[in-house]
């Protein structure tokens, strides 16, 4: 007897396309979130400008009774300037790829640009508040390196003196409820930090970290969130900023941006920001033989309230998983 | 050519140090004339080299004027044709032995075969000679190098004379230099501060390059243990809650600026920090935080009409990529193109120390860049 199996009469065709795409790990884009966001008008000239006024005198002295009245103050402003860049990418793909290949080759290589560009977006946002930002060196750690770990006093640290400067708070607190495991949330700033450290976050709990799970009400938790450690709502993401091996004992530190609202602003020009280009293959050469796919977008950006940023360089205590 | 590729030619006149050209692409062919070798034909000339990156980072075949002098060829195999993305921070060379450092001001550190050039920005580690003693309290700190006083020695813009820092000799375990590979892509930056002279105004030295320009309104972060905390914008006695900021009136060099704060009797600085302070010390800081301006960089007769910002604002200073803004805004300095190494033909395995790829000084020399279409293999 013979059984027909495929090793005689096999598929015709042997692969199948799955029909979902797999997905891309994408880091998540927390700088983007924290800015205040403004536009330059278009024919605006090359640079935004910002102007902040600045406090005037409080008038503690009292008049007497000369009838005779105080100097006038002067008033003063203090002025910011920001240059507009322009950045783009993009793809030239043949027209027989177009014709070809199975899956959505146009629609996924668009969803890929459109990706880059927000991610650029944040990484352009993530380097200029690295250079630009001051930095406090953790020293509430104890691994003796310098910066140290992360203590509860460095997040107590930063955020005084983020108060000090009568810098804005993005959250109001959440009030304690009466559910087992929770408590309240101070209201709060926000740190910008690297998942590498949610295990030194970890292991703050029940000296002062809250993971957000242990809030009273998630509602307010930006997807982001990993926890609180007093007046600090910590955000965490894999494209957080470390300079490998730049420490005092060689570990590597993390630049945890620490900030209140207004401290960075974003700045595009006329709605400029985030334009995806396709050109058909009709207006490549005599044969028309390949189309692009494009993005590009303006952006400037700067520290707009310096009083209200810090970043807080850290060292980290626990090994890292590989 | 084809219809998607690059092309970019150009010109310079030769310091003999490494030359970068910015471009809007990356090559991956780069052709170099140097016009002077082929007019003064001499030993030690290169008049021509080729790069494709095929070859590799750093690397280029050369036309190569030997002792003779007669025509030859020959390979450049460290120094030559390297291409740069420069649009990410945080990135490092890779680390190098320290040898020693003097404690001297400034101080002077000790790498063999160093390969750093004056504006090449460094950071260092480790640092200690024993336990309790050697100069920890500058690692972490990223210094643009001052001076390079030969192959194995460079200077750093701190002063390490006091009697808390004890010089670093026979290359101490864990004490590692790097570069900084593109520390000034975003202008400009929080800066730390290595001295302050007080008086009617203040001048202030800072370890990388400032950045700043005349006009430029800036912020002080002085921690209490390096005295001068009177400089700190907050807090303010007299208008509580108002930051003092101060204004750069002159530019001294790329290291050092003058501002407007009269500190005549401010607390003096001291960069004598104890070896003990070291973890978890905050070091003190200058920052941009504004402008007064109201034009942009003045023309010069090499210059474009409407000059683009220009870093370090002292003197070497190198365009941005885009166009005029106005002085002392915060600007994107990134970048990408390749650079023209110092490195000597190699003819036969025999280097020649005296011929350098990117020429000797005012050599004129036109180069071509082209990213192709098509590479094979």
């Amino acid at each position: 007897m013979s059984i027909t199996n495929t090793g005689n009469l096999g598929p015709l065709i042997l692969q199948s396309l799955a029909p979902a795409m797999l997905y891309v790990p994408t880091p998540t884009m927390n700088y983007i979130t924290v800015c205040d966001k403004i536009s330059m008008p278009a024919n605006g000239g090359t640079t935004c400008r910002f102007m902040r006024p600045r406090a005037l005198t409080p008038p503690t002295i009292q008049l007497g009774n000369s009838g005779i009245d105080p100097p006038a103050q002067i008033p003063q402003r203090d002025i910011i300037d920001a240059q507009m860049a322009f950045f783009g990418t993009g793809c030239i793909i043949n027209e027989q790829v177009i014709l070809q290949d199975q899956e959505g080759v146009l629609a996924w290589v668009s969803e890929r640009l459109a990706v880059a560009m927000r991610q650029a977006e944040d990484l352009i946002l993530r380097d200029y508040i690295v250079s630009a930002a001051s930095e406090i060196n953790a020293g509430g750690g104890s691994n003796g390196d310098n910066p140290t770990n992360l203590g509860v006093s460095d997040f107590s640290l930063v955020a005084t003196t983020l108060d000090t400067n009568n810098a804005y708070k993005f959250m109001s607190g959440i009030e304690g409820m009466d559910r087992f495991g929770t408590g309240p949330v101070r209201s709060a700033y926000f740190m910008l930090t690297s998942t590498e450290l949610q295990s030194d976050f970890d292991g703050l709990t029940g000296l002062g970290f809250l993971s957000q799970w242990n809030y009273p009400t998630n509602a307010s938790a930006l997807p982001a969130e990993y926890g609180s450690v007093y007046n600090i709502r910590i955000l965490t993401s894999s494209e957080a900023p470390v300079a490998r091996g730049a420490s005092l004992k060689g570990n590597d530190v993390y630049y945890n941006t620490v900030l209140g609202k207004q401290a960075i602003t974003h700045i595009n020009q006329d709605g400029y920001s985030m334009n995806l280009i396709y050109r058909d293959p009709y207006y490549s050469g005599m044969l028309a033989q390949n189309a692009t796919l494009a993005v590009k977008f303006a952006q400037a950006q700067a520290i707009t309230q310096d009083t209200a940023i810090r970043n807080l360089l850290s060292t980290r205590l626990t090994n890292l998983g590989v | 050519m084809t219809e998607y590729s690059r092309m970019a030619k150009g010109s310079f006149t030769s310091t003999g140090a490494a030359q970068i050209i910015n471009l809007p692409f990356v090559p991956d062919r780069v052709n170099l004339t140097n016009y002077t070798s082929y007019a003064a034909f001499a030993a030690h000339g290169i008049p021509w080299a080729n790069w494709s990156s095929a070859m590799g980072q750093g690397f280029a075949a050369v036309g190569y004027v030997n002792t003779g002098p007669v025509l030859d060829t020959a390979v450049v195999i460290s120094g030559g044709i390297s291409t740069f993305q420069a649009g990410l921070m945080l990135q490092y060379g890779p680390t190098q032995q320290i040898i020693g450092i003097t404690a001297a001001n400034p101080a002077v550190v000790n790498v063999t075969a160093h390969g750093y050039s004056i504006g090449d920005t460094v950071i260092m580690q480790g640092l200690y000679q024993s336990a309790t003693t050697g100069m920890p309290q500058i690692a972490g700190i990223p210094f643009t190098i001052e001076a390079v006083g030969d192959a194995d020695h460079f200077t750093i813009n701190w002063n390490a004379s006091g009697s808390n820092y004890t010089a670093l000799s026979a290359s101490p375990t864990g004490a590692l230099v790097k570069k900084v590979l593109y520390p000034f892509l975003y202008l400009p930056e929080d800066n730390v501060v290595w001295r302050i002279t007080t008086g009617n105004t203040t001048t202030v030295g800072t370890t990388m390059y400032h950045n700043f320009e005349v006009g430029q309104e800036i912020a002080f972060r002085i921690p209490a243990a390096w005295g001068t905390t009177q400089l700190n914008s907050l807090p303010n006695p007299l208008i509580p809650g108002q930051p003092i900021y101060g204004y750069v009136t002159s530019i001294t060099d790329n290291w050092t600026f003058v501002c407007n704060i009269n500190s005549s009797a401010y607390t003096t600085f001291n960069v004598n920090q104890p070896v003990a302070n070291v973890p978890g010390q905050t070091f003190p800081q200058v920052l941009s935080v504004g402008d007064i301006n109201t034009g942009g960089n003045i023309i010069t007769a090499t210059s474009a009409l409407y000059p683009p910002p220009q870093f370090p604002t002292s003197t070497n200073r190198v365009s941005t990529i885009n166009g005029p803004a106005i002085r002392g805004a915060f600007v994107n300095n990134t970048s990408q193109g390749f650079i023209i190494g110092t490195g000597n033909a190699v003819f036969q395995t025999t280097a020649d120390t005296s011929s350098h790829l990117v020429g000797a000084n005012a050599d004129v020399i036109y180069w071509q860049a082209f990213l192709d279409d098509i590479t094979m293999p």
